[in-house]
């Protein structure tokens, strides 16, 4: 079990890590979505199912798709919301 | 990124390192508790409450009132992200993903909809409360958003809908705190409407209603933030 602890603790660092570098920002979410769900885990193996429920929605679940929403009108360019009106 | 603002970051992030470290040991030692809340919570919350879930006892009766807050940070998110974002109110959407997407949505959907209702309802018994199943109840919004098309969205579950599930929601929750004060007691006391046995579905007093108010509350504020977000987002695609 401490060995999975440790595991999964090098494995957080690492999609961290991976998320704040890549220039891609759909990677990026990717890894962000991954980061959540080891989180999620390492909560469960401390014994606070609640927290670890919330994190699953909330960070695998409702972030990574506000995101891509985000990401998919940053990227619509000309017909971004914020130049609509111009 | 030029050189001198790494080494200004750098020395912005170590002094913040230093800081937090400074104050966590600060920290009382965790055996110094022995005589503090909580032990009363450990000892006393299941004939206090009736809750089987602490961390449910202790944010929607012993400290509601912060409940009551975080809801009102939540408000206060949507009505801002809806006054930068919603311009427009018609909706223009996509058509959704491929046939196969929506039949295998279309049988899932029902599922997680009970799924979040069983979190809510089963807050006071199980890990879960108003806040996580509030999120899996919106995140059936954004499916329908996907997968469907923002217009299948709009139609089934208007903004209108949602504006009054999520006031609804907020008045429930306030309305219990002033029973309180009505009833000679303090602002969101227990009422203690629901007092089967403990460990039962109807027990833990006004928890599970403080629960349904904030998972409606929540789920249709989260539902309201994406569909203002997403609302503009296909409209080359449109032609209906």
């Amino acid at each position: 079990m401490i060995i999975l602890k440790y595991l999964l603790l090098i494995f957080v660092m690492a999609t961290a890590y991976l998320a704040i570098t890549f220039e891609e920002e759909l990677i990026s979410i990717i890894f962000l979505s991954i980061f959540s769900i080891i989180l999620t885990t390492l909560y469960l193996i401390h014994n606070a199912p609640d927290v670890a429920l919330a994190e699953a929605v909330i960070g695998a679940g409702l972030n990574t798709a506000i995101f891509m929403t985000v990401i998919s009108q940053v990227r619509e360019g000309k017909d971004s919301i914020f130049r609509e009106d111009d | 990124m030029s050189k001198t603002k790494h080494i200004f970051a750098v020395l912005i992030l170590s002094l913040l390192g230093i800081t937090l470290l400074v104050s966590l040991s600060k920290l009382p030692n965790q055996f110094e508790y022995a005589n503090s809340i909580y032990h009363h919570v450990v000892n006393n919350s299941i004939t206090e409450t009736g809750s089987l879930n602490f961390v449910t006892a202790i944010l929607y009766d012993y400290r509601a009132y912060d409940s009551l807050g975080e809801s009102t940070i939540i408000f206060g998110a949507v009505s801002g992200i809806v006054l930068l974002l919603s311009r427009k109110t018609l909706p223009v959407s996509s058509h959704g993903l491929s046939f196969i997407v929506k039949r295998t949505f279309g049988m899932l959907t029902p599922f997680i909809f009970l799924f979040g209702i069983y979190i809510i309802t089963h807050g006071h018994l199980s890990p879960g409360g108003g806040f996580q199943g509030g999120v899996i109840l919106g995140a059936i919004s954004i499916i329908f958003s996907i997968v469907y098309g923002s217009e299948f969205d709009y139609k089934r579950y208007s903004p209108t809908t949602k504006t009054l599930l999520e006031t609804s929601g907020a008045l429930l929750f306030i309305g219990l705190g002033f029973m309180g004060i009505l009833l000679g007691g303090n602002f969101l006391m227990n009422l203690n409407i629901l007092n089967a046995e403990v460990g039962s579905l109807l027990s833990a007093g006004s928890i599970p209603f403080i629960n349904i108010g904030i998972g409606f509350k929540i789920g249709a504020g989260l539902a309201i933030i994406f569909y203002s977000m997403i609302q503009k987002t296909f409209k080359e695609e449109v032609d209906l």
